[in-house]
């Protein structure tokens, strides 16, 4: 799993942009991390990983495992050990002070605004499956002429297409800044705050063409 | 009227953009939908984890002079231990005189 931001934070240790990261590292629609035929992370080399200054959430918590129910309320969970990792993991300690040693205290918060977000859309979806709220099929994606086939340029993999535009950071925030004539921030959390922002405001734009629920 | 139904709409893009955005976090950051949410995915594993709360670290007792305080203490780690691994946890709190119990204060579940 990686999301958004931290395909931004891996793409910048390896000196590369996210569309290009996506292309080259991300499967299932950019969604998750590329794998070798053996099952081993892509990044994973003798001398170990090799985004680790960058490393995504989950691998910050192995052997922890997270998760959050409904409420927003979070609990942690010990997965079995892998016999083939190297690392060393004591059972002394509290899972706060392993989380502080991991450097996951700004990756969970990120991973909560996300999660806020994602609540958000759930919502609307709810509220346009109810409402039946969608426009002609044809208002602004017009069909293409009878006979008339659409060759793409280069062949996407439908396997390596993101699923959805704003998990392509640079291109998003490249957009934005475009429209509302600001810099793209160079600095990493810089960029994710204003991807958040860019994201906040779409959600704010469809909430409010919607309605109230 | 026909304005205000205009606003109302979003448009096919939107939707595909938006149910495409939804399912990608969904398997990105292992976001369930609704009452799904964490039983999932701790049912299938229930037997192999080991369910830990993350809440608090360290517990002290505190005790005033109206708003003043007056000492604290932490909890002693044998009792600190027990209290964060075991969910059912409690804390009961005694007040007693010459070994004879003068008020309970009852019960407090430690990890809800």
């Amino acid at each position: 799993m990686a999301g958004p931001h931290e395909i931004l934070g891996m793409s910048r240790v390896l000196g590369i942009g996210t569309t290009k990261f996506l292309a080259l590292y991300a499967d299932n629609q950019g969604t998750t991390l590329r794998s070798e035929a053996d099952g081993r992370c892509v990044f994973l080399t003798p001398s170990g990983c090799r985004v680790h200054p960058r490393r995504p959430l989950v691998c910050r918590l192995y052997p922890l495992g997270r998760t959050t129910d409904e409420r927003g309320e979070e609990r942690f969970a010990v997965f079995p050990a892998q016999p083939e990792c190297e690392a060393v993991v004591g059972r002394d300690g509290t899972v706060g002070s392993f989380l502080e040693s991991q450097g996951v205290v700004p990756y969970l918060g990120w991973s909560r605004r996300y999660g806020e977000l994602y609540r958000r859309m759930i919502g609307l979806l709810e509220q346009l499956d109810i409402q039946g709220k969608i426009d002609a099929p044809a208002a602004d994606a017009p069909a293409p002429e009878a006979g008339v086939t659409e060759t793409p340029a280069v062949e996407p993999s439908a396997d390596r297409s993101p699923l959805s535009s704003w998990q392509d950071v640079d291109a998003s925030l490249a957009e934005y800044c475009s429209v509302h004539g600001s810099a793209v921030p160079a600095e990493i959390d810089g960029a994710i705050a204003l991807h958040l922002r860019a994201m906040e405001e779409w959600l704010d734009d469809l909430e409010s063409r919607l309605g109230p629920a | 009227m026909g304005k205000q139904e205009d606003r109302k709409t979003v448009t096919r893009r939107d939707v595909l953009k938006l149910a495409g955005t939804a399912a990608a976090f969904c398997t990105s950051f292992g976001f369930l939908h609704g009452s799904q949410t964490g039983g999932v995915v701790q049912g299938k594993h229930i037997g192999e984890w080991k369910q830990l709360q993350a809440r608090w670290q360290q517990a002290e007792i505190k005790w005033y002079s109206g708003d003043v305080l007056l000492n604290s203490s932490e909890f002693p780690s044998k009792v600190l231990k027990h209290l964060q691994s075991d969910e059912m946890a409690t804390v009961e709190i005694k007040w007693f005189r010459s070994g004879k119990l003068q008020q309970n204060l009852g019960k407090i579940a430690a990890n809800r």
